[in-house]
């Protein structure tokens, strides 16, 4: 490297930063935070309309929130809730916020779907008109006559044989009790009234997420502190939770690594100007990869920011190399410096970006966007070292031997020969030692790790759904058929299969739409069945007889059955009429497919479930198992990665150094990567895809290390206080990841801590070796 | 009946009765005060739109803790059981409607505390019997019910529904005893109400 001009690089550098600067004030101003848990999953690689039906199926669930003000009266419970409703609208959180039992709705649907009473049967009813149409009789007065056949009796004028009213109710089959219009219910204790609020948005931002929060902590202290209790939960809380705990972990990861470094640099350096140049280092890392990332995917998950925090700590050692080379030598300066160490950083570089690019390989975008932000953070941060610092550090010297020079030159000098003293005992040692870890190493692929909700947040969710049970499972059903009649036919030939699960008690209850409209031919068949069994046999005339109507209200009744013969409902027609969460069952009709998904509650046997895929254009959704298995199957991927970015470490190395060398530079990240499977094995720790993905950055970090003592030659002292301090900045930024409370964070800081300080203990084994058989 | 009498109590401190203080103080004076009561009833159905009356009789059950028992007899042979959050009859599980399985439980035990919540009460009393009128605070229930008349001595005797729709529905109650316990019949059917 003759090239050497400080100020045409340092120019090019401000040029580029400026570039950032200017294209960061465009992409930063628009909303570019991501918080939404799901946006960390990838979406379904095979199937599109699975994944639509996903989306769709979950596009209710994610904006909602379920509250339930409880007191030891339904009065006062009901009166909490009223003010809980005040307030929620006046958040402007949300776009609905529903107390009262909308009746309009239902007096709107009843008067629509009145119309086609004679083609329209619930199941029940058609099975005993079928079987045994006397018994439709006896249940009407058995109804009529009960004390509480208020609603039936009213309806008895317009629909005499009730089985108008006996549809009507089977459509919303879930039995709420009503006071004053407003859901309440008991649990024997307690009286909870229960409130259903939407957001307007299903990904919110931070700040309203932040609203969210404060809203629900606000209004459970005003319901408490009046003698009551609020239970809230909804898919919205735990993504606030989520974001809350994110945030919580970029301060405590950022300031932690940031004040670390400064204790760090000032106690090696004893000078302003390192500390100011390696933040500038890391700022431009940063600053670069946060712009660089949002214009490349539009928006960026906190998590990965989690990750980025962590950055700090390792986007400093290209910075930390260079002024600790400066120490290596008495009559330094920049150009000599960069010259000695130049080769080095840019082969860790190297390294780093490989093992980077490997995480850009897995099929989850939040990893894609770690891996971007890491390599783009790094590779601005190097380009800062290697183009600017030789201008900034002109006449840059020290006048002082660091005490923590003196005590790394110690350690990079006694530590080895201790090893070399004992290597028998310690191999011995460490081989048991990573056999024992290895052996008890069991892999996880729970997509649930992805997110770590308290307890108290499941367990009020737990008390929520034993109450009240409305929420459906994120397993479904998704049904198809070649046009509406064969859909018909599938969904109904499914009902039919859960009906009996359901009273094997498999599951509580299902929804699909086929269940409250029959097709057309049904219509008909419907239409058929009562005139068979009802209007033709007499039966109908003489109960409206029996039961005292007037003979013109017999005949009314006979004419407006004959005249209705002809009439059919559209689907379109009946979705019209029903609420969102029907609504958003049908997915409509394309290409020659019409699809629609079934809605589980309360699923307690999942396995008798899946059985059912095997009927016709049925297929099984589990979200969650999906993943979990795409988990599985990436990790033995990731794996295979590993390996691959092994060989060609050893390979690159093997070209430039020789065989052997490679294989003694690369003895660094084996036994690296060895301790740190073998700590997550003794420690009883997650073992995923995630962790590969961690040993991926201990594979490069490993490498770096073992390349620097491997090429420090005489400059042994300074290049262990580089790999030391370069060491101990990264061991902070990603032990601090290990304290976050999200799994896989959690997961990916261990492994990668153990695997430095593995790295660390390793590395200064390798120069000395050479050194002694020159 | 104790909890008549806490009502009445309730109610005059709150001033939320508007029925006579008095009146109020004599009838729960008067009602026997026992948590458990069972009869026959005979309920007499007139609905708008037919020419007769829909006749039901049968015998009830209450049980201060548990609930009611409603047991048709005649034309039909039909149970109805429920408390204040559960409602089974002949065809499963139901909806408890709007303030109904309050106030058929308490009308049955007296109970009126749980009434008030939902109830305008007026009464009177004379020597020989009391009457109580209730109508509907609730929008809801207005829709449905008009009026309820109450009257008995020192057991409810009489019960009349007047619906909004027009159709009234008398209810006599009679052989109105208080055995100390339930029989095992009784115990098995409120062993079905609970969760």
């Amino acid at each position: 490297m003759n090239v050497y001009h400080p100020k045409l690089t340092a120019g090019l550098w401000l040029a580029g930063m400026l570039v950032i600067c200017i294209l960061g004030g465009q992409a930063l101003t628009k909303d570019w935070l991501e918080t939404s848990f799901l946006a960390l999953l990838p979406s379904n690689e095979q199937q599109p309309e699975i994944a639509k039906a996903t989306r769709q199926h979950n596009a209710l669930l994610n904006r909602k929130v379920v509250w339930l003000a409880g007191a030891a009266t339904s009065h006062e419970a009901i009166s909490h809730a009223q003010k809980l409703k005040q307030q929620l609208e006046q958040s402007r959180l949300f776009n609905k916020v529903v107390l009262e039992f909308p009746q309009q709705q239902y007096i709107r649907q009843y008067r629509q779907l009145f119309l086609y009473r004679y083609q329209l049967l619930d199941a029940q009813t058609q099975a005993i008109l079928a079987t045994n149409p006397e018994q439709l009789i006896r249940q009407n007065l058995e109804m009529l006559n009960s004390p509480i056949g208020q609603m039936q009796a009213a309806d008895l004028e317009r629909d005499p044989s009730l089985i108008f009213s006996r549809y009507f109710n089977a459509q919303n089959p879930v039995k709420l009790n009503l006071e004053q219009g407003i859901v309440v219910l008991s649990d024997r204790q307690q009286f909870y009234a229960l409130l259903l609020a939407e957001l307007q948005n299903e990904r919110l931002q931070l700040d309203k997420l932040e609203i969210l929060s404060n809203l629900v902590d606000g209004a459970t202290e005003q319901v408490n502190a009046a003698g009551g209790e609020l239970l809230v939960s909804g898919m919205p809380l735990f993504t606030a939770h989520g974001a809350e705990s994110a945030k919580q972990e970029i301060s405590t990861v950022g300031i932690g690594s940031s004040l670390g470094i400064i204790v760090l640099l000032w106690a090696t350096f004893r000078s302003v100007r390192p500390l100011l140049l390696s933040s500038l280092a890391i700022g431009s890392g940063l600053l670069a990869a946060l712009v660089i990332c949002v214009l490349f995917f539009g928006k960026i998950h906190i998590l990965t920011l989690v990750f980025g925090a962590s950055l700090i700590g390792v986007a400093d050692d290209y910075a930390q190399h260079f002024l600790c080379d400066s120490f290596g030598e008495q009559d330094w300066n920049p150009r000599k410096g960069l010259k000695f160490i130049l080769p080095g950083l840019t082969l860790g570089l190297i390294s780093n970006l490989l093992s980077y690019a490997g995480l850009g390989f897995s099929p989850f975008p939040g990893l894609q966007e770690v891996a971007l932000f890491s390599a783009m953070g790094l590779l601005v941060a190097w380009l800062t070292v290697v183009l600017l610092f030789p201008l900034l550090l002109t006449g840059f010297k020290f006048d002082h031997q660091p005490g923590i020079l003196k005590l790394t030159s110690y350690w990079e000098q006694h530590w080895p020969l201790w090893v070399s003293k004992h290597r028998r005992g310690l191999s011995l040692l460490l081989t048991v030692f990573i056999a024992g870890g290895l052996w008890m190493l069991t892999p996880q692929d729970d997509v649930r790790l992805l997110q770590s909700p308290p307890a108290e947040l499941l367990r009020t969710a737990d008390k929520i759904r034993s109450l009240f049970s409305m929420s459906p499972d994120n397993r479904f059903f998704l049904v198809s058929g070649q046009d509406q009649a064969d859909w018909h036919q599938n969904e109904q030939r499914l009902l039919q299969r859960l009906d009996m699960l359901k009273q094997q008690k498999s599951l509580t209850a299902y929804e699909g739409l086929s269940g409250y409209w029959p097709d057309v031919n049904r219509q008909q068949q419907n239409y058929r069945l009562l005139k068979q069994k009802l209007y033709d046999s007499g039966l109908l005339e003489h109960y409206m007889t029996d039961l005292g109507f007037e003979q013109t209200a017999v005949k009314a009744e006979l004419k407006q059955f004959a005249s209705a013969e002809s009439n059919t409902l559209a689907l379109m027609e009946w979705l019209a009429t029903a609420d969102e969460a029907k609504q958003q069952l049908w997915l409509g009709c394309d290409s020659g497919r019409c699809q629609s998904t079934v809605a589980l509650t309360g699923i307690s046997d999942a396995g008798a479930l899946t059985e059912l895929q095997d009927l016709p254009g049925v297929v099984w959704v589990d979200q969650v198992e999906a993943v979990s298995s795409l988990f599985a199957r990436y990790r033995i991927r990731a794996s295979g990665l590993l390996l691959a970015a092994f060989c060609l470490a050893s390979l690159g190395l093997g070209f430039k150094f020789g065989w052997r060398n490679s294989v003694t530079i690369m003895s660094v990240p084996v036994v690296s990567l060895a301790v740190s499977l073998a700590m997550l094995g003794w420690f009883g720790q997650l073992f995923s895809l995630f962790n590969l993905f961690a040993l991926l950055l201990v594979l490069g970090i490993g490498v770096d290390y073992g390349l620097f003592f491997f090429m420090a030659g005489d400059r042994r002292a300074s290049t262990s206080l580089g790999v030391t301090l370069s060491a101990l900045t990264t061991l902070l930024a990603f032990g601090l990841l290990a304290i976050s409370s999200t799994e896989i964070v959690h997961a990916f800081g261990f492994t990668v801590t153990a695997g430095i300080v593995a790295a660390l203990l390793c590395a200064p084994l390798i120069g000395l070796k050479t050194i002694s058989s020159e | 009946m104790i909890l008549i009498k806490a009502l009445l109590l309730y109610l005059l401190a709150c001033g939320l009765g508007v029925a006579d203080e008095a009146v109020l103080t004599e009838i729960a004076a008067r009602l026997a005060k026992t948590p458990i009561a069972q009869g026959d009833f005979h309920q007499y159905k007139q609905l708008k739109v037919l020419r007769k009356p829909l006749i039901s009789t049968g015998s009830f059950t209450y049980d201060q803790s548990k609930g009611v028992i409603w047991k048709t007899l005649t034309p039909v042979v039909s149970l109805l059981l429920v408390n204040e959050s559960k409602l089974l009859t002949g065809q499963g599980e139901q909806a408890v409607p709007a303030a109904f399985g309050k106030v058929f439980k308490a009308m049955l035990g007296g109970d009126l505390a749980a009434l008030t919540d939902g109830f305008n009460i007026a009464g009177t009393d004379r020597k020989t019997s009391w009457q109580l009128e209730l109508s509907p605070k609730d929008e809801m229930l207005k829709k449905i019910i008009s009026t309820m008349l109450l009257s008995g001595d020192t057991e409810l005797r009489w019960l009349e529904i007047r619906e909004a729709a027009g159709n009234v529905t008398r209810i006599s109650f009679d052989n109105v005893t208080h055995p100390l316990q339930l029989t095992e019949e009784q115990e098995a059917d409120f062993e079905r109400l609970s969760p």
